[in-house]
């Protein structure tokens, strides 16, 4: 499923700040985890990336259950999509044709496994920057089902 | 047992929160909702529309577990998640909060602070961060 230009300029807002979402994972056996995230991509219109810095619980439910929902928290603007889709994380010593729903994890680390030095982090505000950042890998999405969270339409299916 | 610290509560109360469910073989559904009314130490409750009381009410049905991320600015101003225990009553959403945790990237992701003692997390929030809720 590709993303629309809409949806992949609200998921990346490149030198303005950024976008902010919520990611939600799931352990087999039904606890849910929601966090924000920071670093937000979109990759080649129809995946969505995210910097892994230290996501612990998140990388255990992926592990045993690779399914995510992203939500975008601020700016919302009226931007009020949840994707949702199969999840995983690409981290540095994977087999080298290691594939994920289509992608290559080495191609795709290649490009986004050092965020700090491709976009530099410089807008995030000293109180909330974290002192550096450790990149542990990419949290990967490809997006099989976006709906809606505004209240009066919660989970109509928008694409 | 967990206690909301008023910074906490000021931020679920000023913006509401993005709400993780999941059916109890794992497959996550999230709603946002826009406010929240924090009751006494670890209840906090959602005023649900009804198509977000259609979309989650199985889910609780069969697994009443939650997971809570405050919402807009607050996804990374207000670097918390608040596990719980949730009952729907009516269209009244409400979490019993067992678990909070630090989710600021970096070495103190995944921090568990309700169970620090009430002061030590005090403590902590005031060294982390310089406001006491969301921009008025």
């Amino acid at each position: 499923m590709k993303l629309t230009d809409e949806m992949k300029d609200a998921l990346m807002i490149i030198g303005a700040g950024g976008a902010v979402v919520h990611l939600t994972t799931c352990s087999a056996d039904g606890k849910p985890n929601t966090v924000g995230e920071r670093f937000v991509a979109v990759w080649k219109d129809e995946y969505i990336l995210i910097a892994d810095m230290f996501a612990q619980k998140t990388k255990k439910n992926l592990m045993e259950n690779p399914i995510g929902v992203i939500t975008i928290a601020h700016p919302v603007k009226g931007r009020t999509w949840a994707f949702r889709g199969p999840t995983t994380i690409f981290q540095e010593g994977l087999p080298p044709d290691f594939e994920f729903q289509g992608a290559n994890a080495k191609d795709v680390l290649a490009e986004w496994g050092n965020w700090a030095e491709k976009e530099p982090p410089s807008e995030v505000p000293p109180d909330i920057r974290p002192p550096r950042l450790v990149q542990r890998g990419v949290i990967f999405m490809k997006v099989d089902e976006i709906y809606s969270y505004k209240a009066d339409e919660a989970g109509r299916k928008i694409l | 047992m967990a206690k909301l610290t008023p910074r906490m509560k000021n931020w679920l109360e000023g913006l509401g929160a993005h709400i993780g469910t999941a059916t109890k073989k794992g497959f996550p559904t999230t709603i946002v909702v826009e406010s929240a009314k924090v009751e006494g130490d670890n209840m906090v409750k959602f005023q649900l529309s009804n198509a977000q009381v259609e979309q989650i009410k199985q889910n609780i049905s069969e697994n009443p577990q939650v997971a809570i991320g405050p919402a807009g600015l607050g996804c990374i101003r207000a670097a918390y998640q608040f596990k719980g225990i949730a009952k729907l009553e009516g269209n009244i959403l409400e979490v019993e909060v067992r678990e909070i945790y630090c989710t600021k990237p970096g070495p103190e992701a995944a921090l568990r602070l309700d169970t620090l003692p009430y002061e030590n997390i005090i403590k902590f929030e005031s060294t982390r961060w310089r406001d006491t809720g969301p921009p008025k």
